[in-house]
C-alpha cells in the first residue's frame, strides 16, 4: 500500500481531497483523545446512570451537571454551595459520603439492593471530592476504636497512608450541619453493634476510587487484592453489587501496570484465575451482578491480549445472567461483538453491536462507550456491504471522533480504492488505537465490489480493460476473475464474454417483486414488538398494590350491586344513574 | 545430561532437513521424553530460559518435520505445544533467528488454516500477530508472514491469477510452503469453476485452459467432465442450475407472509 508512513498527518496538507487537513486532524485527535479519557470515567462509574431514575430521589447535594463535563474545576461547584450554605467542602464530602451509609443499611435492612445501587451511584459526583484526608476523617467517624471491626478500619487507613488517624473521632462540625434525621442515625448506628460489611466495603470503594485518580496503581492493584480476597470470605447478598465495583476496578489497576496489556506477561494475565474464581462463586451463589460484571471483565482482558478464541471459548461455556444490569449488558454485547467481527460472523456482529449501541446511555456521561461501539459497528456494517446511514456521522456529540470513519464510508460507497487506500494511510494511527485496524484492511474486496457494481449499474457493456483501469486493478485477468467472483456472490448481475473482454450487464429486476422489501418490514416489526415486551418486563410495581385494586374492584362490584337493587327498587332517578356510570 | 541428549538430537534433525518422518519421529518421541526429564513441557516462567530455547527449538523442528510429511494434525498438534513457549518468550531478549523460525512455523499454521477454509481461526491468529510489539505492516512485510496474509486478501478479492503468480514464483518463502501449493491450486481451481459458471454463457475450450491454469486442453475436458459440464463444438456450457423453482418460491413467499401477518396479528392483540 503507497505512502502508508506514519506520520503523514501534519506534512501533506494539501494532498488529495481531503479538506484542509491539518485544523481537523487536530481537533480530531483532540476529541478522539478526551473521547478515550471518557471511557475510562465512563467505565469507572457512570454507566450506572442508564438505571431508571427511582422515584424517591434522595441523592447527594451535589448538582448534577457536574460529573457530566469533565474539565469542570472542582472549586466551581463547591464555591456555589459556599454561598448558598456556608458549608466547608471538605465537611460537605464527608456528610455526603455518610448519607449514603443510610442507603447501605437500609440496603441491608430492607434486603433491596436499589439502596445500594443508589449509593454506588453517587460516587461518580463524590469522587472529584475525594482526599485522603476527607476518607480518612470518614473512617475515624465511623468506626468506634474498640470493635472486630477496627482492623478493617486500619487496613483502609493504611491504603491511604494515614494509618496514624486514630479512630472513633467524634467531630463536631458533623453535630452543626445535621440538621435531620441523619445524625440521631448516625449515633444510633454506632451504639448498636458493629459496623456493617457493606459500610466498609462502600469506603474501600471509594479509596479504590481514589488510589485510581490518583495514579497509584501499584498501590491499588495490592490493596484491590486484599480486598478481593476479604470480598470472597464474606457470604452476604447484600454485597453483591459491591463486589462487582471492586473487581472492577482491581481490573483496572491491574490494566495499567507495568507490562502494557498487548504484553503477555501483564499482570491482567496473572489476575485472570482470581477473576475465574470469582466467577465460579458468584454463579454459585446466584450473584447476579458480580457475574455479569466479571464475565465481562475477563472478556475485556483476554480481548486486551489478543486472546479471541479463548475469549470465545469463555462465552461458549459460560450464561450470561439474563437479569443483568443494562450497563454490563451493553458492555457484554460489545465485547461479543467484536469476538464475532474478528471471527467473520458479521451478522451476529452487527446484531450484538447494535444492541450494545442502543443500550449505551443515551446522555453524554458514556459518551467513550457509545463513540467506541459505533465505531466498530459502523466497520462491521461496511464489511457486510452495507452502507451506514449519514446522520449517524451528524450527531454532534460524535461527528469530530467520527471524521476517518465517514471519510473511510465515502471511498467504500463510492468504490473508490485510491481514496480507499489514501484514508488507511491518513488514518493508520488512529484506527489501530480504535482496534479496528485489521477489520479495515478487511473492507479492500467491499470497496472493489462496490465499484464494479456502481459500474454494473451505470453501463450495460464494458469492457474489462477499462474495469482495470478504474479500479486500479493489476491486470486484466485480475480483473476478469474479480468480476466473475462477484458474479458468483450475488453482488452483480451481469456476465462476462470472454471471446471479446467485456461485461454485459442484465436488466436489474423490480426490487419491490422480491420478498426483500416483505423482509425489511417484517424485520422492523419484530424489533418493535421486541421492544415492546421489554418494556413491559422493564416495568416495576410497588408491592402489595394489586390487594389495593382488589379492594378497589370489590368496592365498585358492591355499589353495583346496591345500584342494582336501588335499581330494582324503582328509587333511582336517571340522573344520578348516569353519574354513576359515567364514574365508573 | 538430558539437556546433552536432547541437543544432540536437535544438532541431528536440523543437519537432515529430508529425513523420512518415520526416523525423525523415533528422534522426536525420544526428544520428548528428555523434555520430560527437564520439566519443561508445559513451560512456567520459572523455567530457565536455556530450557525454553531448546524446547522452542524442538517442537519447531518437529512442526517442520510434519508438515513436509503432509501430517496436518501433528503439525497442528505442534503449534499448540509452542504457543505458550511463544508466549512466554515474548518479553524476553528475541535474537533475529529465533524470531524468524517463530514467523515460518506461524506463517506455515496461517497457511493451514487458510487450506482448510478455517477463516475465523486465521483472523484470530492474525489478531493476536498484529498486537505483537511490532506494527502490522512489518508483519506483511515479513517474508514468511506475509505470504499468507497476501495470499488471503487475494483470495477474498478474487484475483486468484495473482495467487496463481506467487505460488510459481520465487516468492514462496520456503519449500515448506510448497506443501500446500497443490490443495491450494484444486482450491483456486474450483473457485474459478464456481465462478465461471455464472458468470459465463460459454467458454471456448482453448481460453479455458489458461483460465484454469490447467495444461492441456486434455486436462480441461478431464475437468469438465468431473464437473458434469457440456462440451459441444470447441465450446464449454454450463448446466442451467437454476430451473423451475418460481413456482414453489412463490408458495413460499405467500406463505410466509400469511404466517407474519398471522403472528402481528395475535401480538397485537396481546398489546391491545
Amino acid at each position: 500500500m503507497p505512502g502508508k508512513t506514519p506520520h503523514s498527518n501534519g506534512k501533506e496538507p494539501v494532498e488529495n481531497s481531503v479538506r484542509n487537513n491539518q485544523d481537523v486532524e487536530m481537533t480530531d485527535e483532540k476529541s478522539s483523545m478526551k473521547g478515550k479519557g471518557k471511557k475510562s470515567v465512563k467505565e469507572g462509574e457512570d454507566m450506572t446512570v442508564v438505571v431508571p431514575p427511582s422515584k424517591a430521589t434522595k441523592q447527594s447535594s451535589q448538582p448534577p451537571p457536574a460529573d457530566a463535563e469533565g474539565d469542570i474545576s472542582m472549586d466551581d461547584p463547591d464555591k456555589e454551595q459556599d454561598l448558598e450554605v456556608k458549608v466547608d467542602p471538605v465537611t460537605q464530602a464527608v456528610t455526603d459520603i455518610k448519607s449514603n451509609f443510610a442507603l447501605l443499611d437500609r440496603a441491608v435492612a430492607l434486603f433491596d439492593s436499589r439502596f445500594t445501587l443508589r449509593a454506588l451511584r453517587s460516587i461518580s459526583s463524590l469522587r472529584k471530592r475525594l482526599t485522603p484526608e476527607i476518607i480518612s476523617q470518614v473512617i475515624a467517624e465511623t468506626f468506634p476504636p474498640t470493635s472486630a471491626s477496627a482492623a478493617v478500619a486500619k487496613q483502609l487507613l493504611t491504603a491511604i497512608g494515614k494509618a496514624d488517624v486514630p479512630l472513633g473521632r467524634l467531630s463536631s462540625t458533623d453535630m452543626e450541619i445535621d440538621n435531620d434525621s441523619k445524625s440521631p442515625k448516625n449515633g444510633s448506628k454506632k451504639e448498636i453493634k458493629d459496623i456493617i460489611p457493606e459500610i466498609d466495603i462502600f469506603l474501600a470503594i471509594l479509596i479504590q476510587v481514589h488510589l485510581f485518580d490518583s495514579k497509584q496503581f501499584q498501590s491499588g492493584a495490592e490493596f484491590s487484592k486484599s480486598l478481593a480476597d476479604r470480598i470472597h470470605s464474606l457470604n452476604r447478598r447484600t454485597l453483591d453489587s459491591l463486589s462487582a465495583k471492586v473487581y472492577f476496578y482491581y481490573e483496572l489497576f491491574c490494566e495499567q501496570l507495568a507490562p502494557l496489556p498487548p504484553s503477555p506477561r501483564s499482570p491482567i494475565v496473572a489476575i485472570r484465575p482470581t477473576l475465574l474464581t470469582a466467577l465460579r462463586t458468584a454463579v454459585l451463589r446466584k450473584d447476579i451482578d458480580t457475574q455479569a460484571a466479571v464475565i465481562v471483565l475477563l472478556l475485556r482482558n483476554h480481548l486486551l491480549t489478543s486472546h479471541i478464541s479463548q475469549a470465545d471459548l469463555l462465552v461458549s461455556h459460560t450464561q450470561f445472567p439474563e437479569n443483568a444490569a443494562n450497563t454490563q449488558v451493553a458492555r457484554f454485547l460489545y465485547y461479543l461483538g467484536r469476538i464475532r467481527a474478528i471471527q467473520l460472523r458479521y451478522t451476529e456482529a452487527h446484531e450484538h453491536l447494535t444492541a450494545a449501541t442502543r443500550k449505551s446511555p443515551a446522555s453524554n456521561c458514556a459518551l467513550g462507550f457509545a463513540q467506541t461501539a459505533t465505531k466498530l459497528l459502523l466497520v462491521v456494517e461496511l464489511l457486510m456491504g452495507d452502507i451506514p446511514e449519514r446522520a449517524t456521522f451528524r450527531a454532534s456529540n460524535m461527528e469530530q471522533a467520527l471524521r476517518p470513519y465517514f471519510l473511510l464510508v465515502q471511498a467504500v460507497r463510492v468504490g473508490n480504492l485510491e481514496d480507499f487506500e489514501t484514508t488507511i494511510a491518513d488514518h493508520a494511527d488512529t484506527f489501530r488505537r480504535d482496534g479496528t485496524y485489521s477489520l479495515i484492511l478487511r473492507l479492500r474486496q467491499n470497496v472493489i465490489k462496490t465499484g464494479i457494481r456502481m459500474m454494473s449499474l451505470s453501463y450495460s457493456r464494458i469492457s474489462l480493460r477499462d474495469i482495470c483501469i478504474r479500479l486500479h486493478l493489476g491486470s486484466e485477468e485480475s480483473a476478469e476473475y474479480i468480476v466473475a467472483k462477484a458474479i458468483r456472490d450475488g453482488v452483480i448481475e451481469a456476465t462476462l464474454d470472454r471471446e471479446h473482454g467485456f461485461m454485459k450487464s442484465k436488466e436489474v429486476g423490480d426490487v419491490y417483486a422480491t420478498r426483500e422489501p416483505g423482509e425489511a418490514f417484517h424485520d422492523r416489526i419484530r424489533a418493535c414488538l421486541g421492544l415492546h415486551d421489554e418494556s413491559v418486563k422493564a416495568m416495576r410495581f410497588p408491592m402489595n398494590q394489586h390487594r389495593l385494586e382488589l379492594k378497589n374492584a370489590q368496592e365498585a362490584r358492591e355499589r353495583e350491586r346496591e345500584m342494582a337493587k336501588e335499581i330494582q327498587d324503582g328509587d333511582l332517578d336517571d340522573d344520578d344513574l348516569g353519574g354513576d356510570f359515567e364514574g365508573m | 545430561m538430558a539437556e546433552r541428549a536432547l541437543q544432540q538430537i536437535i544438532s541431528q534433525l536440523k543437519s537432515h532437513p529430508n529425513a523420512p518422518y518415520s526416523e525423525a519421529s523415533k528422534l522426536l518421541s525420544k526428544a520428548k521424553i528428555a523434555l520430560l526429564q527437564l520439566k519443561v513441557v508445559t513451560p512456567s516462567p520459572s523455567t530457565p530460559s536455556s530450557h525454553l530455547a531448546l524446547a522452542t527449538e524442538l517442537y519447531e523442528a518437529g512442526a517442520l518435520f510434519s508438515i513436509r510429511a503432509k501430517n496436518a494434525e501433528a503439525f497442528t498438534r505442534y503449534v499448540s505445544q509452542l504457543q505458550p513457549f511463544y508466549e512466554l518468550a515474548d518479553d524476553a531478549e528475541s535474537g533475529g533467528s529465533r524470531e524468524e523460525s517463530r514467523n515460518k512455523v506461524t506463517g506455515l499454521y496461517l497457511l493451514l488454516l487458510l487450506t482448510q477454509g478455517r477463516y475465523a481461526e486465521f483472523h484470530s491468529e492474525l489478531e493476536s500477530l498484529s498486537t505483537r510489539a511490532r506494527g502490522s505492516e512489518e508483519i506483511e512485510r515479513d517474508r514468511y508472514l506475509g505470504y499468507p496474509i497476501k495470499l488471503e486478501r487475494w483470495l477474498m478479492e478474487g484475483s486468484y491469477d495473482r495467487v496463481w503468480k506467487a505460488m510459481k514464483s520465487r516468492e514462496v518463502p520456503s519449500e515448506e510452503y510448497g506443501v500446500f501449493s497443490e490443495i491450494l491450486t484444486s482450491q483456486i481451481r474450483s473457485e474459478i469453476a464456481s465462478s465461471s459458471e455464472r458468470a459465463y454463457p460459454s467458454l471456448p475450450l482453448s481460453s479455458t485452459k489458461s483460465l484454469l491454469f490447467l495444461d492441456s486442453e486434455g486436462a480441461v475436458i478431464d475437468f469438465a467432465r468431473q464437473r458434469g459440464w457440456v462440451i459441444r463444438d470447441g465450446q464449454i456450457f454450463f448446466p442451467a442450475t437454476e430451473g423451475a423453482e418460481d413456482g414453489g418460491d412463490e408458495k413460499e413467499i405467500s406463505q410466509m407472509v400469511i404466517e407474519n401477518t398471522l403472528g402481528y396479528a395475535r401480538e397485537l392483540e396481546t398489546i391491545v
